[in-house]
């Protein structure tokens, strides 16, 4: 099932399908369609969150991710 | 006396190679750098940026090498900065060879800065750095099959132990261009062409002298 990355919730984990952003600002960090994350920080108040992709943690904006579709419910 | 003058000239050490050390932030950069040309570190402002870079001697070889050690960056796709001083440092010095230095535990996102650098035409060396905290964190890297790829030299290192560090400063005279085509191709489990009879073509390591 496709879903926003924004609407994760947290713990979960999902892969990264599209990216409707600038995805080389995301790619350079790491942030890759086909790439397995998971979410480990929400912040309250539309802050940011943080993903983790194998070693790497990385933020963005609520916006940002709201632009990042990733699909849950597969066998990961 | 024309031909002792020349000897003469054969035991001067060549013009300084400028190397830049281009890599994301929190590498291992600058304690590489470190390492590399020990006390000699000297730090310098680069004109018309706030962000710094650090510039030091090492002498290895009969060469002597300019290290610069650049501002971490993600891509060279000035988006702060601190890129701009990496971009621009590139294009200042284009007759330099650029180190590469990648963490050993997030290879994969070095690497997209690293093939940036690499798209650019330059002689490249690769240092993967950190390898201790890949050792710690269980993940096993293939250097060989890393170098086999890209094409250039590809050392492990340490940095705060040292491991490696030394093999590093050898194999700076032995960078190569990469090509980014011969890349993709084997990426793809693709031979590319022959190279040369001349040149092995294999691993890199020889920089085809």
């Amino acid at each position: 099932m496709l879903t926003e990355l924004s609407d994760l919730p947290f713990g979960a984990t999902a892969i990264v399908r599209e990216i409707n952003t600038s995805a080389h600002d995301l790619n350079c960090m790491g942030l890759r369609i086909g790439k397995e994350l998971k979410m480990i920080t929400k912040q309250p108040i539309k802050g940011p969150v943080v993903v983790l992709i194998g070693e790497l943690e990385i933020a963005m904006g609520l916006e940002i991710a709201g632009r990042i579709m990733v699909e849950t419910g597969t066998d990961i | 006396m024309t031909g002792g003058k020349t000897e003469m000239a054969v035991l001067v050490p060549e013009r300084g190679t400028t190397v830049l050390m281009i890599g994301n932030p929190n590498v291992g950069k600058s304690a590489l750098f470190n390492r590399i040309t020990g006390a000699n570190a000297i730090v310098s402002n680069y004109p018309g940026t706030t962000v710094d870079f650090t510039s030091g001697t090492f002498i290895g070889g009969g060469r002597t090498y300019t290290i610069i050690d650049v501002p971490g960056t993600y891509s060279l796709d000035p988006r702060d900065a601190a890129e701009e001083v990496a971009v621009r440092m590139l294009r200042d010095y284009p007759d330099a060879v650029v180190m590469i230095v990648l963490d050993a535990t997030k290879t994969d996102r070095g690497l997209y800065v690293a093939l940036e650098v690499m798209e650019r035409g330059m002689p490249c060396i690769v240092a993967v750095n950190m390898m201790d905290a890949a050792h710690e964190k269980k993940i096993s890297l293939d250097i060989a099959a890393l170098q086999r790829i890209l094409g250039v030299p590809v050392v492990a290192t340490t940095a705060t132990s040292g491991e490696g560090v030394r093999d590093l400063a050898d194999m700076l005279r032995k960078a190569k261009v990469a090509d980014i085509g011969a890349i993709a191709q084997r990426m793809r489990g693709e031979e590319p062409e022959r190279e040369p009879a001349f040149t092995c073509g294999g691993c890199g390591g020889c920089g085809g002298r």
